[in-house]
């Protein structure tokens, strides 16, 4: 059982909530009891249930704590599968958490969902301005994961979380495959999972940066144009994934650059493998730029920044237009902070009446 | 290494030293042996590198080595 405060009014308790830490700064729905309880009903799970230790403070993940931040992020109970799955892939020990939120570097988990849980959990947004503002369930989910990571994980800035400046995505980070306007299989059928399946994968991200395009149907060669910006955004010898290597990348496709390659006759595993094979360096530019980490790696003449192109995750998203965004990583930790797939049990979760509406 | 019984010892810059005692409360280490750096100290030269160093070892070896 969470320890409960007191406070004589709801504004006196988001006051007490700030000055604990407890917030991302902006206001909170105050956990009630009964709030927090009507969260846990909607997990179908015991609130006791322990889902892992969540670092740097190695706090104790049970169902409830992870209610507490669905609570206070605005969720709706209809999200808390979708939450449940983002800890889980967060606790997953490959993931790197507590190292991930003790580093300097600009990282935040980036939530993908794919399947029914897009519309059954939310919705969940994949198109227009799916990472920006105006979609309850992106900007609450990925919230939820993060107030989970301050007040379970015990990440603070400048104590235990040294990000030397964070980026926007540390409040929020989350979105859906656009599926049906994609012409490639979903992300999760990529990594193992059926297509019914409902997947949350989570990857620790910079935030995005854009990648311009402008396509020419008269040029046959213009998916090679595309395929090379991409790699110059995603790879560029500014970022880790150019001079630590070995971690992940993330390529996120709007609707027409992704048919681009479909008129190609690329399919997903044809894009990434192509990618894979363009984000490298030369040993003279790795010399110059990051020669303190040439000891890291592995290459000859040339440094491969993946290592496989499962690394790399592709996913269709955003609006119809001129721009792509890609999100290159930390690659440092143990595992060098791959992205973690979890498939949601979504016939455990509890359809609690009257759950389309505010929390009461 | 600590935990499994092998001396250590954790060099923590200035910038540092709240995060290290974060981790090591987390931890349940509290009073795991560290030893406060100047900061910064990577890409500093290495002749200044040598000088850290130089001041640090002794303190170092008495971490590693205590009573000895």
């Amino acid at each position: 059982m969470s320890k409960l405060l007191r406070a004589p009014d709801e504004a006196a308790a988001l006051e007490l909530l700030h000055e604990f830490e407890c917030t991302d700064g902006l206001p909170v729905v105050i956990p009630t009891d009964e709030r927090v309880q009507r969260m846990v009903l909607a997990s179908g799970m015991d609130a006791d249930l322990v889902l892992g230790a969540m670092g740097p403070a190695q706090g104790v993940a049970t169902v409830e704590k992870v209610a507490v931040s669905a609570v206070m992020a605005g969720c709706l109970p209809d999200y808390m599968p979708v939450v449940m799955g983002a800890v889980k892939a967060v606790l997953h020990p490959a993931f790197d958490l507590a190292e991930m939120q003790g580093t300097t570097h600009c990282t935040a988990p980036l939530i993908i969902v794919n399947g029914p849980a897009r519309q059954d959990c939310g919705p969940i947004a994949g198109g227009f301005g799916a990472l920006g503002p105006g979609h309850r369930a992106n900007a609450a989910i990925g919230r939820a994961l993060r107030l989970a990571m301050i007040n379970i994980g015990g990440a603070r800035p400048g104590v235990s979380d040294m990000a030397l400046l964070g980026h926007p995505g540390k409040f929020t980070y989350c979105l859906a495959e656009d599926e049906e306007h994609s012409p490639f299989a979903p992300l999760h059928t990529a990594r193992g999972f059926a297509l019914e399946d409902s997947v949350v994968t989570v990857v620790g991200a910079e935030a995005p940066h854009s990648v311009l395009h402008a396509i020419d149907a008269d040029d046959p060669e213009d998916h090679l144009r595309l395929l090379e910006v991409l790699a110059i955004g995603l790879t560029n010898l500014a970022t880790n994934n150019a001079l630590i290597r070995n971690g992940a990348g993330v390529v996120v496709l709007n609707p027409d650059h992704a048919q681009v390659f479909a008129d190609a006759g690329m399919d997903r595993q044809a894009v990434v493998e192509k990618l894979c094979e363009l984000c490298r360096h030369s040993r003279a530019d790795i010399e110059t730029y990051g020669r303190s980490f040439m000891s890291w790696s592995k290459g000859d003449d040339w440094f491969p920044c993946f290592y496989d192109p499962e690394q790399i995750l592709l996913l269709t998203a955003g609006g119809n237009g001129l721009y792509s965004m890609v999100m290159p990583t930390w690659c440092a930790g143990e595992h060098n902070n791959p992205a973690v797939s979890v498939a949601l049990e979504v016939d455990q979760f509890c359809e609690i009446p009257g759950s389309d509406s505010a929390p009461a | 290494m600590a935990r499994r019984g092998v001396p250590a010892v954790a060099l923590v810059t200035e910038e540092f030293w709240s995060q290290g005692d974060f981790v090591a409360r987390s931890l349940g280490m509290p009073d795991l042996p560290r030893i406060r750096l100047p900061h910064p100290v990577a890409g500093t030269g290495k002749a200044n590198m040598r000088k850290v160093a130089e001041a640090i070892a002794p303190r170092v070896l008495a971490a590693l080595a205590p009573g000895a």
